[in-house]
């Protein structure tokens, strides 16, 4: 394992989640670590807004961020084709990291699960391993996002592997979200945006 | 600014696979970072700042919990708002507890998110069982009980996850 130093100075980060308290958190972690460019959402439609009136270089979101949740805002920013951040690394932070929702994230398109609560170390380490383990995209007819048959071999830094790293090759399966859905969910945040 | 994109590969006729080159991936490999050492200390700093409001802002998070509490046992209808709201109250508190240095208050809030979760899921409220997990949030804020870890308190912790298991089982009509 390498110990890798980030450089996230001039990059934009998207932070989305509904407690101001756990946001502030989050802020404050990504300013130490040399991020001077942060800006936050406290709902899946600001989150949207953001995501479709600006380039975003990174985007943590919690799983459960209303009224849409973490998931389904991935969901619909990958398969949104003419959407530049696409392919935007998505960290999905989520206080409750059972295998399923792991899968799920993953299905839905997210790099990675952060569990809540953060650690310094595990955000670091999570944000390394996504700078230096580029993953290609898959695109399928049910599918866009990062390629899913990945094993973590450990992330930089010593954080060591969970059970849930295992991970195996997912079937494919229909959208959560069908193309009116998220044709919907964008515009109600345009709609905002006007 | 833009993210790389290249078709690298038509493995099946569906699927393509495509080299992304992501503008984070490309900037934040450049030299002259904060080094991860200095990243981290930096960020202790940081969270030390954020933990002086913290008493303050977990006062407030326990009167708006216990205030949901009341509510629900009040409510008369079907109304669940309560227990929605009690468990973002919960949530709230397990997200940022340990890292605010209060490992104790994570683990119980995350009892209480579980069982709120339940509730809004159409599980009956057993208030006994909820009112022993408050009663402990109020002891796990106390200034001697904040710093320890649930397996520093083994009777609590194993005393909390015994109601919740035994509340759990279908005889006691409990939750998932």
């Amino acid at each position: 394992m390498t110990n890798h130093t980030i450089n996230l100075k001039g990059l934009m980060f998207l932070v989305a989640d509904a407690n101001p308290y756990f946001s502030r958190i989050v802020v404050g972690l990504l300013r130490s670590f040399g991020a001077n460019n942060v800006t936050e959402a406290r709902n899946s439609f600001d989150a949207i807004r953001t995501l479709t009136g600006q380039k975003v270089d990174l985007f943590l979101c919690d799983d459960k961020l209303p009224p849409h949740g973490g998931l389904q805002i991935t969901h619909a920013i990958r398969r949104k084709t003419d959407n530049e951040n696409r392919t935007v690394p998505i960290l999905i932070m989520a206080g409750d990291t059972r295998e399923s929702l792991v899968k799920i994230a993953r299905d839905a398109g997210a790099n990675m699960v952060v569990a809540k609560p953060l650690s310094p170390t595990s955000l670091y380490d999570r944000l390394t391993w996504i700078a230096f383990n580029p993953r290609q995209f898959v695109e399928t007819p049910t599918y866009y996002g990062p390629d899913r048959r990945y094993k973590i071999e450990g992330y930089p830094g010593g954080v060591g592997r969970r059970v849930t790293d295992n991970i195996q090759v997912a079937e494919e399966s229909g959208p959560a979200l069908g193309q009116g859905d998220i044709d919907s969910l964008f515009k109600s945040a345009r709609m905002g945006q006007d | 600014m833009s993210d790389k994109i290249k078709s690298s590969d038509k493995t099946k006729s569906d699927t393509n696979t495509l080299i992304v080159d992501t503008y984070f991936q490309k900037m934040a490999r450049r030299a002259g970072g904060v080094p991860r050492a200095q990243a981290l200390e930096s960020a202790q700093t940081a969270i030390d700042n954020i933990k002086l409001s913290f008493s303050d802002w977990l006062d407030r998070e326990l009167a708006g919990l216990t205030a949901e509490i009341r509510k629900g046992k009040l409510e008369k209808s079907d109304d669940l708002g309560w227990a929605a709201a009690a468990g973002m109250h919960s949530r709230r508190m397990r997200d940022v507890g340990t890292t605010m240095g209060f490992a104790l208050v994570t683990f119980i809030a995350n009892n209480l998110s579980r069982i709120f979760e339940a509730i809004v899921a159409g599980e009956k409220p057993q208030h006994d069982v909820i009112d022993c997990h408050i009663d402990a949030l109020q002891l796990a804020k106390q200034e001697q009980y904040r710093h320890l870890r649930p397996e520093q308190l083994p009777e609590l912790s194993t005393g909390l996850q015994r109601v919740l298991e035994f509340a759990n089982e279908p005889s006691h009509g409990g939750f998932k």
